[in-house]
């Protein structure tokens, strides 16, 4: 029988739920990133699952876009993020909530 | 035999895993070996040679004493990541056997089974060593931080940042080889190499191609001369520092497996793997003789690109590490480009 | 025996997400997430996708994450302290939130029955090489295009954003190699002159800063 495309779309709904929950929890800023890359990925399951079960070939190059744009973001990220811990001293999102140093 | 019965599969597929397992763990004792010979020889002394008749049982006995030793585990808390380290570069090193292509699709004499001499062929087999090495970073980063000790944070470092420059040169310099065979497949690029009576090899379309490829690899296995952050800070060893007894003699492993990996791809890809010149034309293809002088050829070419490896560590000093960083950025990286630019203007042009 | 395989990846996949989440020390989270990406490749393998699979591992596993470690080890970041009372009530509604999103899921995943049941059969080609090559190079061509600009801007941005542009004192010691200084420290006279006097060796910055270099070095010894 094999596995449905509503198993793939419930694990990847699950991924994406765990990567919101680690936004909202936790402080440190590289943890929140990574619980956003957490997120991108559920979301290239998605895609993948439905490329594969529709055999059409779009929802792969999609996910090949997104990992591009992903491992941008993460280069900029990762440099706002050095920046933010050069100036203020800590990595706490709560420490940077104001603009003020 | 029925190949699609999933359990015969399996156990084949065991079976060729074990075999292959096997013969590499030996290739990498007789490398181990070999270095300190062939050192000793270019440094004009004769190197270990008492152990077992000329010194061949030396690997073993080094084993042995390094199992032997005390097994120290600094005390702090990364305790899970200092154990995990060099299992990652192991583990990572090794899952690179899978694609090598031993010989040709060979007949079994009595029983009459054909399989092709790879333990898996796929599609992406490539792509699958490229990922499998950037992996194995990893296995360096971590055990430089978890040692707890500036010197090995550092050495780890600076591992990992020339690891992942040089990655990108020699994704770039293997591109060359993939646009004029027109697949991922490391069996199809081999058997796309027997025109010519076995001597139409990608050496001779890609040479700029391989020697991007060999200045990349050399330094992604952190030989020298590239291996200022193993040898730097030498009274302390670089990233591998605390690490004592069967885990050091895993890193240790881990470096000759990639570097058997490293040759496995240089003559796969450029020097016709396991095509040697004549032999179908003498033996008949898909015989038994056929596959066996291949896998006989096989191995040594692979084992020439060892002992080029050994020659250069008794050759050459070692570069400075911006010295290091300078050449893979601002000389691999758009020699590699202008090699694919110069490769597809060369197809485009013959294939119209 | 597909299923079997996509229960165990799925929950590696679902382990390793939920220990990346609890983790307080940001390089086991890390860890953790390189697992999720890996069991996410194998998934992408079942689904006969393995040039995604392959690319998710070189691109995710093998390059961003080595520059997430990289930074958390060079920012050598340490264990949080607790938090603050006033936010402690975060966490059983971030608990509560994934708890309603998951049974919405379910109740969309249950009342929408008429998925395609086709196998992801290993027979099909749309995951091999030369398909996405084709479609990437054809008909998708420009987002193909952008996305390299994208790169380009990627790099720039992050390349100017780590620089270190602050200027520094002459009390600060003269630092091997090439420095820019400011002209007023350069010239005591020129006071809030910022402009930038580049030099290129030590012994250049340490001529003008009116420091004597070498001798703080054989001090030392």
């Amino acid at each position: 029988m094999g596995p449905q495309l509503s198993w793939y779309l419930a694990l990847s709904a699950i991924l994406f739920t765990i990567g919101v929950v680690g936004v909202i929890i936790k402080r440190n800023v590289i943890a929140m990133f990574m619980c956003i890359e957490l997120m991108l990925n559920a979301v290239n399951l998605t895609f993948v699952a439905f490329s594969s079960f529709f055999q059409d070939v779009t929802g792969q190059l999609f996910v090949f876009i997104v990992m591009t744009v992903a491992a941008a973001e993460a280069a900029v990220g990762l440099g706002i993020i050095i920046t933010i811990f050069r100036n203020r001293e800590s990595l706490d999102v709560d420490d940077a909530s104001i603009l003020k140093l | 035999m029925d190949w699609n019965n999933p359990f015969i599969h399996s156990l084949l597929v065991i079976v060729a895993i074990t075999t292959a397992f096997l013969a590499i763990m030996l290739l990498v004792a007789a490398t181990v070996l070999a270095e300190r010979r062939v050192l000793a020889f270019i440094q004009g002394r004769l190197g270990p040679n008492r152990v077992g008749y000329g010194g061949v049982l030396q690997p073993f006995a080094d084993f042995i004493k390094t199992m032997m030793k005390e097994d120290l585990v600094p005390d702090q808390s990364t305790r899970f990541v200092f154990l995990l380290a060099p299992v990652i570069a192991v583990v990572t090193a090794i899952m690179a056997i899978i694609v090598y292509p031993f010989g040709p699709t060979i007949t079994v004499p009595f029983l009459g089974w054909t399989f092709p001499l790879v333990i898996a062929r796929f599609d992406v087999a490539l792509l699958y060593v490229l990922g499998v090495t950037s992996v194995g970073v990893y296995g360096i980063a971590l055990a430089g931080w978890s040692s707890n000790n500036k010197y090995s944070l550092m050495g780890g470092l600076r591992s990992s940042a020339q690891m992942i420059s040089y990655e990108l040169a020699l994704g770039l310099s293997l591109i060359g080889v993939i646009l004029i065979c027109g697949t991922l497949d490391i069996y199809n690029i081999v058997e796309q190499q027997s025109g010519w009576f076995g001597m139409q090899w990608n050496i001779l379309y890609q040479p700029l191609g391989f020697i991007l490829y060999l200045i990349a690899a050399i330094a992604e296995t952190n030989r020298v001369p590239f291996d200022l952050p193993e040898a730097e800070t030498e009274l302390v060893a670089g990233f591998h520092t605390e690490y004592s007894s069967i885990k050091f003699l895993l890193f240790f492993n881990a470096e000759y497996i990639n570097m058997i990996t490293v040759s496995v791809l240089a003559t796969t890809l450029f020097w016709g793997g396991w095509n040697v010149p004549f032999a179908e034309y003498l033996f008949g293809r898909g015989t038994f003789l056929f596959a066996l002088v291949s896998v006989l050829g096989f191995f040594i070419k692979i084992m020439l690109f060892l002992f080029f490896y050994i020659w250069l560590r008794g050759t050459l000093p070692r570069f400075r590490f911006d010295q290091l960083m300078d050449f893979g950025w601002k000389f691999l990286l758009p020699a590699a480009i202008l090699n694919i630019i110069l490769t597809a203007t060369f197809v485009f042009l013959t294939t119209g | 025996m597909t299923t079997i395989l996509f229960i165990i990846f799925a929950g590696l996949a679902i382990g390793c997400a939920i220990a990346m989440v609890s983790q307080s020390n940001p390089l086991y989270s890390a860890i953790s997430l390189i697992g999720v990406f890996i069991a996410l490749a194998s998934l992408y393998v079942t689904l006969a996708a393995p040039f995604i699979a392959a690319v998710q591992v070189i691109v995710y596993a093998g390059a961003i994450m080595v520059l997430v470690i990289f930074v958390i080890m060079l920012l050598n970041v340490e264990h949080s302290e607790p938090r603050r009372k006033r936010l402690k009530f975060l966490v059983p509604v971030a608990i509560g939130m994934a708890a309603i999103l998951i049974a919405e899921t379910a109740f969309i995943l249950y009342s929408v029955q008429t998925s395609a049941n086709r196998l992801p059969g290993n027979i099909s080609d749309i995951g091999l090489t030369h398909s996405i090559g084709e479609g990437l190079f054809t008909r998708y061509l420009l987002p193909f295009e952008v996305t390299s600009v994208l790169l380009l801007m990627a790099i720039v941005g992050a390349m100017s954003l780590a620089r270190r542009t602050t200027v520094l004192s002459a009390t600060a010691r003269v630092v091997p190699g090439a420095q820019v200084l400011a002209m007023d420290t350069v010239n005591p006279r020129a006071v809030g002159d910022h402009t930038a006097v580049e030099t290129e060796t030590t012994d250049e910055a340490a001529h003008l800063l009116g420091v004597d270099f070498q001798s703080d070095r054989s001090q030392e010894e």
